[in-house]
Parts: C-alpha cells; structure tokens; sequence
C-alpha cells in the first residue's frame, strides 16, 4: 500500500511524499529540549515521594545545602499557584481534584513531586536534593480502583428499553475484563526550560509538548496570568503518545523557579522520572453483557467500568473512562444500551490519555465480549459481527454520538482476506486466529491556520496544530501545495511558537490532517481568493475571466499570465486565517492476527497481523502506513510484555527499561496493512485520523486470537507465558 | 582531568570531571547534541556512537574512558558526496519518526554491516533488538537496513 498511491490521488495529496522533516534528523540536527542549553542556566532536580501514601509532617532543609541556589517546598508557593485545572465531560460528575504542584501535607502516589532544588548544574541539584528530609507518616495505600471509596468522576447513561431486551433475550452473554496501567515511553523523556523578564512581566517557557495551547492555557490558569503574559515555544520533540499534552506539574514548577530566581531554569527529566511520575494510559477494568435474539442480533448492552485514575485528576484524566463509555456499542446496531463508568481514585500516578486513550479499551472490552459471544451461540465470529455491523451512516449510537461515515463490512472483509486464517493445534502448538473491529472518535472541536503570500511568491502557513514525529512539514506542505498548484518547496510551514502560529488547539485525538488540515486549506483557498483579485486589479480584466494554472500562475483569457512572484511584488500583505470548527468524525477499523503458544511453555508469538483502517481521504499513504505500523507495535507491546505493575506497597515496579519492556524489531511479526477510504462529510479533506487505529485495533485482535488457540480459555493482557502455560491446562493465573 | 580524543576527525580537548559520561561530554562539552540520552541505563541504545570504529553506548562509559581515541557520531556519518546509505535508506523506507531513537540506529547498524557485511535478514533484526523505537514499529527500520546492507556490500 505505502508504495502506491492513495485512492483519492492527486498530484501530490494521496502520493508516498517522503519527509521533509528527515534530513535534519539523520544529520543529527535536531534540538529537543534537552539539545537548548542556555549559558548559565540553573537546573532543577525534584524530590519526590517514595511512598504510595502519606501525611507529610515537614520538610527539612539543611540551612548550608551545598551548591543549592535555591528550593522550593509547597509553603514557598502557597498563594502563588493554584493546582492544574481539571477538565470535565459532558454528562458525567468530575471531581475538582487537580494535581498540586508540589505535594502538601499529603502525597497521594510514589513518584509525587515534595520539593525541588536549584543548582549549578542537574548533578548538583540531585546531589543537593538528597540532602533533603522529609518527615513521612505512612498510610493505608489503596490500589484497586473497584475496593476504592473515593469516585472522582462518574457517569451513567440508559437508551432504550434495556431491561425489555434483556428480559426477552434468546441469550445473555456475560464477560469481565481488565486492562492494566501502560506507560507512554516517549523516547525523549519530557523537560522545560523557563525563563521570566522582569521588566516585560513575560514568562516564556519553552517545553517538550504536543502542542503550545495547553501549555500555555495551563500555565494561565495555575499562575493566575493573562495568556499574552506567556510565550510558549515548542523544539523538536521526540514522541508523546499523549503524555506530553496536559501540561505538567513540573513544567509549573520550572517556571515558578524562573519567576522567582530571576534565572533560566532548566528540568529534562530522566527515564525514571518518566517512567514513574508522566500520567499513564489504560488501567480499566469492566463487565459486560450482551443480550441477543435467536437469530444471534446483538439487542442490547450493559456495562459497568471501573477506572483506575490515580491520586488526582491531571487535567485530561478524566476524559479516557468517558471516551471508552460512549463506544461501548462498538461498530453494531445495538439499539439499546445501559453504561455505567466510576472512575476512582488510588494511590498511584495519575492516568490520562495514552496513544488510543479509551478507544483501545472499549474495542478490547466491546470484541472480547463478542468473541465470548460467538463461541457461546456457536456462531463464526466474523458471522456474528457481519449480522450486526452498522451499515448506514450518519449513524446515531445508542448512547449518543453520530457516527459520520465508514465502510464496516468492507474493512472486516479486508482484514480476514489479508490474514490468512488459521487454527490448528498438535503436541507442540496451538494457533489461532482473532478479529477486533473498532471505530474511533477522532477531530472535534477547532482548529487554525494563518497563510501568508511572502515577497519572493512563496506561501507561508503557520499552523495550530504541531509536530511531534507525525510529519506535518510533509503532509501539510503536501495538503497547501496541491491547492495552491505548487511545489512542495514553495510551502513553508511553522509550528509550535505561540507567539507566532495562531491560538488553536492542538496534536491529539488524531485530529490533525481532519482539523489542521482543513483550517489550512481553507486559509490557502483564502490567499488564492486574494491573489484572483489582486491579478484581475493587475491585468484589468473581470475575476470571471481569469484561470489558476500549474505553478501557481493566473492566466487571463487574453493569454496574459502573471505570477505569484510578481503578485506579491505589486500587492503586499496578501493573506488569510482560518478557523475550521466541525462535530466528531469516527475512523474505524478491522484488524486481525494469528498467533501461536508453545505448549511446553507457554511462550506466544504473533505470527502476523493485518491492519484495516477506514480514516478517509489518506493525504500521504507512506507516513499513514507508518502511523498504523508503530500503533499496532504499541497494542503488541501492550499484549506481549508492557505493564506498569505496583507493588501490594505501591511502588511502582517498572522504574526502569529493566522493569518496564518494550519490544523490540525482533518481536515485530509482518503486518499487511490497507486502507479502506471512507470520506468524512463533515470537513472539506474528507479526512478522520489514522494516528491511533493500530493500538486501538491490535490488542482486540490479539486477545481473541490467543482464546481462539487457547480453545476459548480467556486472560487479560500481557500474554505472559506462565499465565498462558497455566490456560494451557485449565487453570486460572 | 584533561583529556584528548577525535571525534568526527576533529580534535577535541577538554576538562572533565571523572564521573562524567562520555554522552554528557560529546553532548555539553563538545557540543554535539546529535547523540541522544534516551535511559542512561544502557537499554535503549540512543546514545550510540563509534569508538575507533566499534559500536559503543555513550551513557555507560566515562568521558576519559575515551581519551586518546577516536569516536564518530551521527554528525560525522554522511562524507563529503552527501547521505551515507542508512541515512538515504531511512529516509527512503519513512524509517524514521520524532526521529530521537534514529542516530543511535545509524550508528549502531553501520558498525554491525561493516563487521557482518553478509548479515541476512534474521540477523539484521536481531542485532536491531539493541536499539528501542517507540514510533515506527521497527518494519521499515528493518527494510531500511536490509536496503543499506545490500548497498554497503556493493550488491
């Protein structure tokens, strides 16, 4: 597929463009966060806390902390900071709980930030903050979401006559499933530089970040200061998955140490830090039933979620359970749904949106529960979902949001004919094969772009949305050079810098070619407008008269032909904004893998895997296919080795690459990817996302290829080989 | 401590602390910040760099470990006719994403293909299992790197 061209082709949206972006890289001329070393910059190093729970009975600093140039302790910020803000959903109850900046007179995690010193340089900080005592009193930790009493946010909602469809049913199918904590493991761990100018009363921090909206409106909102206060700059950043959107509580510290010390102040955080203390996805469990007539139509659905979101709500925590609520009619017509979320509060780090970010759960919970489902009635799987797939769209779900577009079937018939199915098992081996289907809320909300004509006729578009690995220099150049008529070269593209790129939105929910993309367009549609006037004026004939030609020429009926250079030569200033607002769009998906156990021990392999996503118009197959590939190595991960695992005291188990895995190209199996191409109707690309379907759509499809081989005997991810040399024989792990 | 090494063919001297790692040195000291620390714990293999020619993780050696030799670093690997055939091949396979993990790729596998120049494919994926990505999940990392190999054989 990545070799081809797209369905939607055009002249350069739909082709295999190869990155911009790359060059730089592979010269070794990139500057993450870590790479800005500003000339005599203090750095800081954090204490933070090595129990789950506890009272906080003082803090002690030794008066001479050698090299220390200064420390900060929650009493030294009281007054000054307010805790992160806390984002709600439609419908649900979530609690005010945000992350302090520093801990109080209570740490609700291991990991938790108590204080921070200042030093010369990191070494010296984190020599200093050794010497520094905190006087704990240990409590009870609590660890499992369901035994919690404390729920930070809950949500119920009942369509249709539940109880009816339940009470007629021909069948009711029941499952129970759980999914635990990931850690998000960008490979550039996170970090911020902040430095303040007196004079000017301007805080500008420069940040590891998905974006510089959030950053910006989170360092508004703890700070008490008018955003125009703040300059948000946003380096080359290597990775986030999602944890590098809400802000961080020690962004808020870094630059409350600037404000205060006067001095540019830098935290790059080690792979511990990170591996602890960044908010982390998963860590839901659920029961679901499905009621089903005779003729094995799925009815209705009842489930209850229990979400494990750590000791505060960061400001997106809360947002995942709810997603994973609202699609838990997965891709079938079920007319009737009961859906209940807790989400509770532990001793643990804070959770939040992790590459899937609550669609992966709800596929897992929604295809794990049809599998059961198959093998109760006696059905083929892909017979039982092909009776109940949505078939029309705009489609409104039970429990209320609009599917816009998709081709189910088709992607469900792709997916099956890409793996090559099979099952067998002898003395040596089990195989099997499973289906996860899924559909995912993508976009929302708004986003921006300013296009400007510069002097020497070359477009210049500065974008809300940024980069963080995905390739936007290449598919946005792509996107505005095609509408333009133009070559990629004659398309600048800036990001990141929030006093230069207008206020939007941001890098997230896969929105960024169906939001970002359209804004832009749009502001290229308005430039092109401009240049038509700016040409009719020039040539003195009607607009009606003139034609845009290749290479960005207009063409009056006369043969006159002006350029885009002597445009803007005789017009300056020529540009447009645009703000392109739309509803959710919904991509979907089909994936399938066929796996093998050892039966000596218990060792699985994925033996191949097929990705089918529907994110309608594909702007460039090449970064797509890339997205879809390393999306489906983090569901692997997910199945194969990664759990953040605490410990019955809470510690966090996983501190380090030691105790935390990732996989690695020798654990990779082959995957046949394609793409179906489903044109959203809501915005003018056509386009939904593609930045999450792999790690949404694989751990599904694994999950039921393993209880296919395991002959229906079922567990929960990781597929560790001693909980499926146990299934093996029967037992519960 | 003073020490002296090459690094890119060019050469560098300077004071060192003796606990400081030769990433720190190569990243502050010699200000080459192509070299990425991505765990300090030796696992990731971002930090990787050329030590007279040998495949080394920067973050487990000290800076003096290294005076009097000769260390290459992703900013050395393209010569003077342009791209060295990794960087053409991960650019051409879209072998790289946020790109932080690729110069410890590039530097790691041209060290291997120039000591197994008749690697096959298996044998390429395992000596890839030394370098984490988090973006790409590996499978055009590994057609970059068969590609690279073919070329750097001459085939």
């Amino acid at each position: 597929m990545a070799s081809g061209a797209g369905l939607s082709a055009g002249r350069l949206v739909g082709r295999p463009v190869r990155r911009r972006e790359d060059e730089r890289i592979l010269r070794g001329m990139t500057r993450y966060l870590d790479d800005i070393d500003p000339p005599g910059a203090a750095h800081v190093a954090f204490v933070r806390s090595p129990f789950a729970h506890a009272r906080i009975r003082g803090v002690e600093v030794p008066e001479d902390l050698e090299h220390a140039l200064g420390v900060f302790t929650a009493a030294d910020l009281e007054g000054r900071v307010s805790d992160l803000p806390v984002q709600g959903f439609e419908g649900g109850r979530v609690s005010a709980e945000g992350h302090p900046v520093l801990a109080g007179r209570e740490v609700r995690y291991a990991g938790q930030p108590v204080a921070a010193v200042l030093a010369g340089s990191r070494a010296a900080a984190e020599d200093a903050a050794e010497l520094i005592e905190v006087d704990y009193e240990p409590l009870e930790p609590v660890l499992d979401a369901r035994g919690s009493d404390v729920t930070l946010s809950h949500w119920h909602k009942r369509s249709g006559d539940v109880a009816t469809a339940f009470g007629t049913a021909a069948h009711v199918v029941r499952a129970s499933h759980s999914l635990p904590r990931l850690a998000p493991v960008p490979m550039e761990t996170r970090g911020a530089i902040a430095s303040y100018d007196a004079a000017e009363d301007m805080l500008t921090v420069w940040v590891s970040a998905q974006d510089s909206h959030r950053q910006l409106a989170g360092l508004a909102a703890v700070f008490n200061r008018p955003e125009e206060s703040i300059h948000v700059i946003v380096p080359d950043v290597g990775g986030a998955f999602g944890s590098k959107g809400a802000p961080a509580p020690e962004t808020m510290l870094v630059a409350a140490a600037a404000i205060t010390s006067g001095r540019t102040v830098k935290w790059a955080e080690d792979r511990e830090e990170n591996l602890i203390a960044s908010y982390q996805g998963r860590g839901m469990e659920a029961e679901v039933e499905l009621a089903l007539d005779a003729e094995a139509n799925m009815l209705a659905v009842r489930a209850r979620i229990w979400a494990d979101l750590g000791g505060y709500l960061m400001p997106t925590t809360a947002i995942p359970p709810h997603t994973t609520a609202m699609l838990m009619c997965g891709v079938y017509d079920i007319q009737a749904a009961d859906v209940e979320l807790l989400g509770r509060r532990t001793n643990k780090v804070p959770t939040g949106p992790y590459r899937g970010a609550g669609r992966p759960e709800a596929a897992y919970f929604v295809e794990c529960t049809v599998d059961v489902a198959a093998r109760e009635l006696g059905v083929d799987p892909l017979e039982l979902r092909r009776r109940n797939l949505i078939g029309e769209f705009p489609y409104r779900t039970a429990l209320g949001w609009t599917y816009d577009s998709g081709d189910y079937a088709r992607c469900l018939e792709l997916a099956a004919e890409l793996v090559e199915p099979e099952h067998s098992s002898d003395d040596q081996r089990v195989v099997g094969t499973g289906f996860g289907m899924y559909v995912e809320r993508a976009g929302g909300l708004f986003e921006t772009a300013d296009a400007e004509l510069q002097a020497d006729g070359r477009l210049l578009v500065r974008s809300g949305s940024s980069p963080h690995g995905q390739g936007h220099d290449t598919t946005f150049a792509q996107l505005a050079a095609e509408r333009l008529g133009v070559d990629l070269e004659d398309v600048e593209l800036r990001f990141g810098d929030s006093k230069e790129v207008p206020r939007g939105v941001g890098t997230f929910a896969s929105r960024s070619v169906a939001m970002g993309g359209s804004a832009l367009v749009q502001a290229v549609d308005g430039v092109k407008r401009s240049c038509l006037a700016a040409a009719a004026r020039l040539l003195d004939v009607d607009e009606a008269e003139l034609e845009w030609g290749d290479g960005g020429r207009v063409s009056a009926s006369d043969g006159r032909i002006v350029t885009l250079r002597e445009l803007a030569a005789v017009e300056r200033g020529i540009q447009a904004s645009a703000r392109f607002e739309s509803d959710l769009v919904f991509s979907s998906g089909a994936y399938a893998a066929v796996v093998e156990i050892e039966r000596a021990t218990g060792g699985l392999r994925v033996l191949r895997l097929a990705a089918v996503d529907d994110a309608g118009t594909i702007v460039n197959p090449l970064l797509a296919e890339g997205q879809v590939i390393g999306g489906s190595a983090q569901g692997l991960g997910q199945c194969l080795v990664e759990e953040a695992a605490y410990d019955e005291e809470g510690n966090p188990t996983f501190a380090s690459f030691v105790g935390y895995s990732l996989i690695t190209a020798a654990e990779m199996p082959p995957v046949a990817a394609a793409f179906v191409e489903s044109p959203s109707p809501l915005n003018p690309l056509g386009a939904k996302g593609i930045g999450e379907g792999g790690a949404i759509g694989t751990p599904a499809a694994v999950a039921n290829a393993v209880a296919a081989a395991l002959g229906g005997v079922r567990v929960d991810p990781p597929f560790s080989d001693d909980k499926l040399w146990l299934a093996l024989r029967g037992q519960a792990s | 401590m003073r020490i002296s090494v090459e690094v890119n063919g060019r050469a560098y001297e300077g004071e060192v602390e003796a606990r400081t790692l030769l990433s720190d040195f190569l990243r502050h000291g010699a200000g080459l910040t192509g070299t990425k620390v991505g765990c300090e714990q030796g696992v990731c293999g971002a930090c990787t760099v050329q030590l007279d020619g040998e495949a080394v993780r920067s973050c487990l050696m000290l800076a003096v470990q290294a005076n009097g030799r000769a260390l290459t670093t992703v900013e050395g690997l393209a010569g003077e006719g342009g791209l060295h055939p990794l960087q053409r091949a991960f650019h051409e396979a879209h072998a790289l994403q946020c790109g932080f993990c690729t110069p410890g790729f590039l530097m790691s596998m041209d060290a291997f293909i120039r000591e197994h120049p008749d690697a096959d494919r298996e044998q390429l994926r395992e000596a890839l299992a030394g370098n984490l990505c988090r973006c790409t999940g590996y499978l055009a990392i590994i057609e970059a790197v068969e590609h690279a190999a073919r070329e750097m054989r001459g085939a």
